[in-house]
């Protein structure tokens, strides 16, 4: 493992936690840190919306592959087992015989995935998520790499709940919504731009991102304002932020 | 499962409406959201300039003072709702929090009779479309496990305002869903980028597109994660002239 990386890695976290991050910008940055640091090939990061369904606020890439399999996991899979059972779940050996997800493990094996780890996000005794692990590799992780993840699936879990300084009464629930909006305000202004500069959507979510860091704005911020300017211009005319009614 | 509930949900409203003898509406929202949380009332106001400031339906009294009181202060949860993208819970107006946070409301929310004030927001991204509020009389929390029935009726009612909007902007027969059982499967990423791709295509707003996306597919009997699919995969574009939808 690269230890120079994974000081690094908690570092970067903790300044993102310290400041006055995106929530959505911070789960993306961990899940392309866990693919860097635990020879993981993709990672994405699931919540748990009360309306009883995971769903997918971050991953390292935005392959469709990649989204259907989170999506599937809404019926079957290691990351609604991980969730139900708020224990880490491993599915080995996607392509033998006698799956335990045989669904899941065909759609795994179609997208190229031949390991798959699931580790808990914990709050508690409530499971408000999971960090996902994909592997082309079939090997088993390491032990002390997965340790790393579980260190990496509990800064998730702190990022989301300490999104901006969050009043003290405010349940999770309330965060957890707001994280799942986020997503889908991302997700029109990805739309929006991917139509405008007929880009596919990893670059067009690379385009708003490097944008938002460049002009020290929330990612969220940007895409709410793309997605709700006349134009289609990009960057869209600079606008205030809404009077914020919050302290 | 999502599905699974939110039919479960739609049940319920259907059934409400069939005693009341009226095609689903908000007015069927609200009584089945304020029955489920076993509050004293449940409104929706629609927002138009920002605020939630078009009372579509309540079911007494209070809700109206309630939704008019947050709008002439301009602080309450109904109005922070919006903002903060989150459902604003606050279960007891008289702790030290609410006063906080709402000086002037709570302790007027409290003389109308509302110890208690849940607002959720009417929302599917960076699309704003109203607010749902409840009341109690007493301070507490919600039932537990009640909040995934309240987002999914707080969905329901966000359709229905943006259905509602889009049939009033008159742009042609055909778009409006009104009445119909939606697709409730909403919580795909290809639904909210399509979406995004035809507020260019159609040059339209974000709740615009988003009618359209799912008058588009209801006129063509398929599913909108499906259509959403063909758009993102640039299979089919949709055109301001509805009959030129199609191929791209």
């Amino acid at each position: 493992m690269d230890t120079y990386l994974l000081s690094n890695t908690f570092v970067d976290l903790a300044d993102t936690l310290v400041a006055d991050f995106d929530v959505i910008d911070f789960l993306h940055m961990l899940t392309d840190r866990s693919v860097a640091l635990l020879s993981a090939s993709a990672a994405g990061v699931t919540l748990a919306d009360p309306r009883g369904e995971l769903r997918l606020a971050a991953s390292s890439n935005e392959a469709a592959g990649l989204l259907e399999l989170f999506q599937l996991q809404n019926d079957q899979g290691p990351c609604l087992d991980c969730f139900r059972t708020g224990q880490p779940v491993t599915a080995a050996d996607l392509t033998g015989p006698a799956q335990q997800w045989p669904r899941f493990a065909m759609a795994a094996t179609e997208a190229g995935f031949r390991r798959v780890e699931a580790l808990p996000m914990r709050l508690r005794d409530q499971v408000i998520g999971a960090l996902n692990l994909f592997r082309v590799d079939p090997a088993p992780f390491d032990p002390a790499e997965l340790r790393i993840g579980q260190a990496l699936a509990d800064v998730a879990t702190i990022g989301l709940l300490h999104e901006r300084n969050v009043r003290r009464t405010e349940t999770v629930a309330e965060q957890l919504q707001r994280a799942l909006n986020s997503r889908v305000v991302i997700e029109q202004a990805k739309g929006k731009l991917a139509e405008r500069l007929g880009m596919d959507m990893d670059q067009a979510f690379g385009l708003l991102r490097d944008y938002a860091r460049n002009s020290n704005q929330r990612l969220t911020d940007v895409a709410a304002n793309f997605v709700n300017s006349a134009t289609a211009d990009f960057p869209p005319p600079p606008r205030p932020r809404p009077a914020q009614s919050r302290n | 499962m999502a599905d699974r509930r939110s039919e479960a949900v739609w049940g319920k409203l259907a059934a409400h409406a069939a005693t009341r003898g009226g095609r689903v509406s908000v007015v069927d929202v609200c009584a089945v959201a304020g029955e489920r949380a076993q509050v004293t009332g449940a409104w929706v106001a629609a927002s138009t300039n920002g605020q939630p400031d078009f009372v579509m339906c309540v079911t007494d009294l209070v809700c109206e003072q309630l939704a008019e009181l947050q709008l002439t202060l301009g602080e309450g949860p109904g109005i922070d709702v919006l903002a903060s993208a989150a459902p604003v819970l606050a279960s007891d107006l008289g702790d030290a929090e609410s006063v906080r946070r709402w000086p002037a409301f709570a302790p007027e929310a409290r003389e109308l009779g509302a110890e208690a004030v849940f607002a959720f927001p009417l929302m599917a991204g960076a699309i704003r479309a109203g607010v749902m509020g409840l009341y109690r009389g007493s301070a507490g929390s919600l039932p537990d496990g009640l909040l995934g029935d309240l987002l999914i009726l707080a969905d329901i009612a966000t359709l229905m305002l943006l259905d509602a909007a889009d049939s009033d902007a008159d742009r042609g027969a055909g778009t409006s869903l009104e009445g119909q059982t939606p697709d409730l499967a909403l919580h795909r990423a290809q639904i909210d980028q399509a979406t995004g791709m035809l507020t260019v295509q159609l040059a339209v707003s974000a709740a615009e597109a988003f009618a359209r996306l799912r008058a588009y597919a209801y006129s063509q009997d398929r599913r909108l994660a499906d259509v959403a699919g063909d758009i993102v995969a640039r299979r089919l574009r949709l055109h301001p002239d509805l009959r030129q939808d199609g191929d791209p």
